[in-house]
């Protein structure tokens, strides 16, 4: 051990109580014998001497830290309703912003729990033409020519999750997973738990189907056992044998999903025959993950992909795409951007609104820091003789400074440790808000890590800085002479500074009112949306009858007898089947033209095929003609139109009995519009409804469809009927029954959020406010107790002075408003692309917040100005 | 006659090597070798005394005195030996650099 080091061991052992009592006895009774010797007075002042030798080991200050915290201890348990109020406010405050902050951080800024995360790389591609955000998805061919590049890449990988029925025939249940090319996990670089991992071999068409399950799926259903290792697991039907465990830890690179099952690319048709045509060359759907060259800089990976991206584009676009689609694909360039927090469609759906709340719960954190200031204010006043004292027998205005400051830094310490308990069970509300009704919870890692520690600590600091330093130097800027006496001039400067304080909390929770005010009204507006349907009374089921091994002609009649049978249940008033419902996140898109014009080459309508009584049960409203019905079946091709399709192409026109040719079949067939219908949105509440074209169900196969059934009478005892009538039907896939309502509210889950919790932080933040209001106003009528007596004894009427408090109140509110109104406006501006039906600076939000806000002040004034006209004259005068 | 700073630390090492010392031993040998010059407070020495300890130039020992008391002799250690003549050389440096600046005596003083 070196000198230096052992000198630091002695002086940490003198931390140790027992070491420092040996140590203190040892130097009392070296002293004590030391004086012995000497002439009495010749070694001066002992204590002294004794307290500078303790110096020397160098934990003075800590000696002060600890005496401090004993302090400000003591004081705080003493006060324990300002301790209260100070330590809840605080933890409301803290507990917010680390809540909202760690789902951020398990959405977005997690590394993933594979081999060095930050050398991996997200692929994007941009188009030249196209505007709007780079597409992250690609072709199967294209995922796997990338991990063919040595040259660029080291290792890439596409994948996409996927939910696979898992289970013996008649007790199937839904599992969470994910398709994955062949080097996934060499990209990666994981290591097995138990098994091996899937490999290239294991993603050829003709490869034995294999799939590597989830350590916690592992737990779960195979409680850990070793002998899971070549099983045989029933997916989609279809024996899978199970090759390894993934390792603890890793649920996958899709951030906010559990991957208990993967399988690779490959065997995709053979598990979900209905999606074959992934596999081609034109279907769009993997995101892909890729580590460069070790040492080789990312922008020169970049450079290099994008240079031989024109020849690789000949090998793997698809040959069937028109001539500009294949030159538009070629021309794009792709985009390198860290790939190591993993892919998650909940970043772009949920990260802006979530850091919207943040700064939300930031405004809200500062009103609490003003509350607490004031509160320490107050009580500054209170302690100002003690302070006054300690200053006068000569104490340091720094010492003082740092002993207020350690109570603030340990209140805003107690908040934070409450507010990151707080945070704990906010956030796991919160993530329950992300997914609402639909059937895989999101499943994200919340663990505290050092982030949300760090971010919560620091979000403490800056708060007990920030409420603690003011009322610190304003209660010792105190000069020498006017100790101990009553100083007039600082309890002005004072009483400004709490003023301040309060009409700075009216200006913050006028923000957080109209932020409040503008996202509840959003969600009402879209609520009130008339989508062109009735959503209420609707139960829907999705069909996929390709897996039940129905083909073609099969597949049809399986599926009219499945609408005949579900039409006979009681309580049932019409069914209709259709590709897809609205609002599903499925969409069709066709190019189309009236007969005679050119098709284009481009989509431009959405299609959707839609069987008889489709408009009845949806209660869509025909304008004209008629709707489908059983006649719509064989070669006469028949169309109908919504409005916004009928007022594009045949303006002015009535479109019945005209045809439009459309590529919904090969060769492209003539449809005759039979009927036009009210505008419907079909993939989202928000915007205007494109044309529209529903062709004949019954005139065009499908694979996956889904039955949509309007009920009447309780829709639970509808809906457990029709899973009963069902479910035999379909041995391999788990039916399940939903209500459209529940569909519609899935596509509103951002601004339930920003609703609920913009809602309640500007709850909180009036509440705050109004304490904050509240404890000045009576503060200062007990302050003023001898003026108000004065007062009264001059004939002053109790409505006088009641009116007097009254008026301060909203001057300090008028004060707030005042520079809240302008500083809402900037701010709202920037939420404006999150908002519907009405404008960031809507006057009406505006008033409303303002009429709310002086209401509550008034309220808050209440209490102190009646207890202020109750002030007794001869006992206030008597009073000093 | 005022010190230095950091001159409080060599004497003490330096009056060390005689031999082992309590510390008001230290304090009265520093008084007489400097022929009453340096009168060293005994509030500085011994806080002096428990810094050269931790950093482990001198240890300390209880023994018993020339009138048969107990007192906390110090002694120098191997390290404070090493320190000493570090600052020994330094201080010699020192001293010539300052003399070779002053000179003799300027004519006119007193």
């Amino acid at each position: 051990m070196s000198l230096r080091m052992m000198g630091w061991w002695q002086r940490f052992k003198y931390l140790l109580p027992s070491y420092r009592r040996a140590q203190e006895q040892d130097m009392r009774a070296e002293l004590e014998s030391l004086r012995a010797m000497a002439e009495p007075g010749e070694l001066g002042n002992m204590t002294r001497t004794a307290e500078e030798a303790r110096a020397a080991w160098g934990w003075v200050w800590l000696e002060q830290l600890y005496r401090d915290v004993q302090y400000a201890f003591r004081t705080l348990r003493h006060n324990p309703g300002f301790t209260a109020t100070a330590v809840l406010s605080l933890a409301l405050g803290i507990g917010a912003n680390t809540a909202i902050f760690s789902l951020i951080d398990a959405i977005a800024l997690r590394w993933l729990p594979v081999r060095a995360p930050q050398e991996l790389v997200q692929l994007k591609m941009q188009s030249p033409r196209r505007q709007g955000p780079p597409g992250d998805t690609f072709s199967y061919d294209i995922a796997t020519a990338m991990a063919g590049r040595k040259d660029i890449f080291a290792d890439a990988c596409g994948f996409s999750g996927a939910s696979f029925d898992v289970g013996p025939r008649g007790s199937v249940s839904g599992v969470q997973g994910v398709w994955v090319t062949g080097d996934y996990y060499e990209t990666l670089g994981l290591t097995p738990a138990l098994g091996r991992l899937l490999g290239r071999a294991d993603d050829r068409k003709d490869a034995p189907l294999t799939a590597v399950i989830g350590y916690g799926y592992w737990e779960r259903k195979f409680a850990s056992s070793p002998d899971a290792v070549g099983q045989s697991l029933l997916v989609n039907g279809v024996p899978v044998t199970v090759v390894g465990v993934s390792p603890r830890g890793f649920i996958g690179a899709n951030v906010g999903s559990v991957a208990d099952i993967t399988v690779a690319v490959a065997a995709l048709p053979r598990l979900q025959p209905a999606f074959a045509p992934f596999l081609g060359p034109g279907n769009f759907w993997l995101s892909i993950l890729a580590r460069p060259k070790p040492g080789v800089a990312i922008s020169r990976t970049e450079a290099h992909l994008n240079a031989v991206w024109r020849q690789l584009a000949e090998q793997v676009i698809s040959p069937r795409w028109p001539a500009w689609q294949r030159k538009e694909e070629a021309d794009s360039t792709f985009d390198l951007v860290p790939g190591g927090t993993g892919i998650s469609y909940l970043r772009e759906r949920f990260v802006r609104p979530l850091v919207v709340l943040l700064a939300v719960a930031g405004l809200v954190l500062l009103i609490a820091c003003a509350n607490v200031a004031s509160l320490l204010l107050a009580r500054a006043t209170a302690r100002q003789r003690e302070i006054s004292v300690r200053l006068a027998i000569g104490a340091g205005r720094g010492r003082i400074v740092r002993q207020l400051l350690t109570e603030s830094a340990l209140l805003s310490a107690i908040g934070a440790a409450m507010g990151i308990c707080l945070a704990c069970i906010g956030s796991r509300f919160l993530v329950a808000t992300l997914y609402g009704s639909s059937e895989f919870p999101v499943t994200v890692d919340l663990t505290p890590n050092w982030h949300i520690l760090g971010f919560a600590s620091a979000v403490a600091l800056a708060t007990g800085m920030l409420f603690g330093l003011a009322p610190a130097f304003q209660s010792t800027a105190i000069g020498r002479s006017a100790v101990l006496k009553e100083d007039a001039r600082m309890t002005r400067s004072r009483s400004r500074l709490l003023s301040s304080l309060v009409s700075a909390q009216v200006a913050l929770s006028l923000l957080l009112l109209v932020g409040a005010g503008l996202f509840v009204r959003t969600l009402q507006n879209l609520l009130n949306v008339d989508p062109g349907f009735r959503r209420e009374g609707v139960l829907v089921v999705d069909l996929d009858g390709q897996r039940e091994g129905y083909e073609d002609a099969r597949l049809t009649a399986f599926y009219s007898d499945l609408l005949d049978r579900v039409q006979r249940i009681p309580g049932v008033v019409s069914a209709s089947i259709s590709t897809h419902t609205p609002l599903s996140g499925w969409t069709w898109t066709e190019a189309v033209a009236p007969k005679g014009q050119p098709v284009p080459e481009r989509d431009n309508a959405m299609f959707v095929g839609a069987g008889p009584n489709y408009f009845a049960t949806m209660q869509t409203r025909l304008l004209a003609g008629r709707e489908f019905d059983a006649r719509d079946r064989g070669t006469a091709n028949v169309a109908v139109v919504n409005q916004a399709f009928a007022e594009r192409y045949f303006p002015g026109r009535n479109p019945l009995g005209e045809y439009v040719s459309a590529t919904v079949t090969k060769p492209p067939s003539e449809l005759q519009i039979v009927g036009v219908a009210q505008n419907a949105m079909k993939d989202s509440l928000r915007g205007t409804p494109r044309p529209t074209v529903y062709v004949a169900y019954f005139q065009r196969g499908s694979g996956s469809d889904s039955l949509e059934i309007r009920a009447a009478g309780s829709l639970s005892q509808i809906a457990a009927a029709i899973h009963k009538e069902l479910q035999p039907s379909f041995p391999n896939t788990p039916v399940e029954v939903r209500a459209l309502t529940a569909q519609v509210e899935q596509t509103l889950l951002e601004e339930r959020l920003m609703a609920k919790l913009a809602g309640g932080f500007g709850a909180l933040g009036l509440l705050l406010a109004c304490v904050g209001l509240y404890g000045l106003l009576a503060y200062s009528v007990v302050r003023r107790t001898k003026e108000i007596g004065v007062r009264m004894a001059l004939g002053a009427q109790r409505g006088a002075v009641l009116w007097m408090v009254a008026r301060r109140a909203l001057g300090l509110v008028a004060a707030g408003i005042v520079i809240g109104v302008p500083v809402s406006w900037l701010l709202a501006r920037k939420v404006q692309a999150m908002l519907f039906g009405l404008t960031a600076t809507d006057p009406g939000i505006v008033v409303t917040a303002v009429v709310l806000l002086s209401m509550a002040g008034l309220v808050a004034a209440y209490f102190p100005a009646r207890r202020a006209a109750r002030v007794d004259p001869t006992t206030a005068l008597r009073h000093e | 006659m005022d010190l230095l700073q950091g001159t409080l630390d060599m004497l003490v090492l330096k009056t060390l090597l005689l031999g082992p010392l309590h510390g008001y031993g230290i304090a009265k040998t520093i008084r007489v070798n400097s022929s009453e010059a340096l009168d060293i407070e005994f509030g500085s020495l011994y806080p002096a005394l428990k810094r050269l300890e931790l950093k482990g130039w001198i240890a300390a020992k209880w023994d018993t005195s020339e009138f048969n008391r107990r007192a906390k002799y110090y002694r120098l250690t191997p390290a404070g030996r090493k320190q000493l003549q570090a600052e020994h050389s330094k201080w010699a440096g020192f001293v010539s650099a300052v003399g070779q600046i002053m000179g003799p005596v300027p004519e006119g003083g007193k």
